[in-house]
């Protein structure tokens, strides 16, 4: 008869830290991706890009609102007339189509065709980052939440030795404590 | 086995065939709407001291949307050259960018704001620099009161 192994509290932790960690992988890069994406929302749209067209049309001044969307229709060469039209003053029209507006200044005959797009894949990786979904997708995000728990309290645990959290472990978590300590102290004194 | 392949195009096929349903759908902001009056845009602009810091709701085209947070839409009012915007906290709400050009139903506390010189000049610069226009500090000539909706839900009609 073979002999009983011990049980390792550190084996299981390391097993159930790997594969936890293959689980979470692709929805950390996501997140990450993401997060810096919408991290600098102030200084760009995450979500879309605006492709913009300018135009020039001669100039004119519109008695109403149907006609100047019929004018502008016809000098742009728009392709029918719009949903819906809007005059902020006698001169500024806006048209709106299925997607995408024209924005006209009628009295300097000057338009802007501006087109939204969705970014390429980060569009996406927005949505489930930002849980737009809602319903559902808030369990899994919930889930992936205590799974990225479990690896940050689980990871400083998995060694023994000089790099665990005995050796200069304690340093490393020390530092990852410490910067975000400092802004909050800086974020009360300012 | 050939079920797999089959069970697959099924989904592959209720998915494209709900698209449209989803699409087409209302879609709600927040608390959504309905506890509030409904009132004319221009009830509000026209008198706007009856109104201040009381819950109402409107409704109109969204005739422009901030492009960079979603975290504001301009509700065309039923008179034209009037709109009001209805604001909401950065990241408690985002409006996207394909709400431009829809119906929309708007709730929150209509309310009045009165900028200094100082941050009037920095509103406009924000706007100028969001629009990609040239920001000309003299068209800012001294304190500004306007109003907007401090909102709490919205629901736009796709």
């Amino acid at each position: 008869m073979a002999a009983r192994r011990p049980f390792r509290f550190r084996k299981l932790l390391r097993d159930l830290h790997r594969d936890v960690g293959y689980l979470a992988a692709f929805l950390v890069v996501a997140y990450a991706i993401s997060g810096i994406a919408v991290n600098h929302v102030a200084d760009w749209n995450p979500n879309y890009r605006f492709e913009v067209e300018e135009r020039t049309f001669p100039p004119f001044t519109p008695a109403s609102r149907e006609e100047a969307a019929a004018r502008l229709v016809e000098l742009l060469d728009l392709p029918g007339p719009p949903r819906e039209v809007f005059r902020s003053t006698p001169t500024d029209v806006r048209l709106f189509y299925e997607g995408w507006t024209v924005t006209a200044d009628t009295a300097a005959g000057h338009a802007v065709v501006e087109r939204p797009h969705e970014r390429f894949v980060l569009y996406d990786l927005n949505w489930l980052h930002l849980n737009k979904g809602k319903g559902a997708w808030t369990w899994v995000a919930d889930l992936f939440a205590l799974a990225l728990l479990f690896l940050g309290l689980s990871g400083p645990f998995l060694l023994k030795g000089k790099h665990g959290l005995a050796g200069r472990g304690k340093w490393l978590v020390l530092a990852g404590v410490l910067v975000p300590l400092l802004f909050l102290a800086l974020r009360r004194l300012g | 086995m050939t079920s797999s392949p089959r069970i697959a195009a099924s989904l592959v096929l209720v998915l494209l065939l709900a698209t449209p349903l989803v699409l087409a759908a209302d879609k709600v902001f927040g608390e959504g709407v309905g506890k509030a009056p409904l009132v004319k845009v221009s009830e509000l602009l026209e008198h706007p001291e009856k109104w201040v810091d009381k819950p109402v709701r409107v409704e109109g085209l969204v005739t422009g949307v901030c492009k960079k947070r979603g975290c504001w839409m301009e509700i065309a009012g039923d008179k034209e050259f009037q709109s009001i915007r209805f604001k909401v906290q950065d990241g408690v709400m985002v409006f996207p960018a394909e709400v431009v050009g829809h119906r929309a139903e708007v709730e929150g506390t209509f309310v009045k704001v009165v900028l200094s010189k100082e941050q009037a000049l920095a509103r406009a610069k924000h706007h100028a620099e969001e629009h990609g226009e040239e920001f000309d500090p003299s068209s800012v000539e001294g304190p500004v009161t306007f109003y907007m909706i401090r909102g709490t839900g919205a629901v736009v009609h796709f």
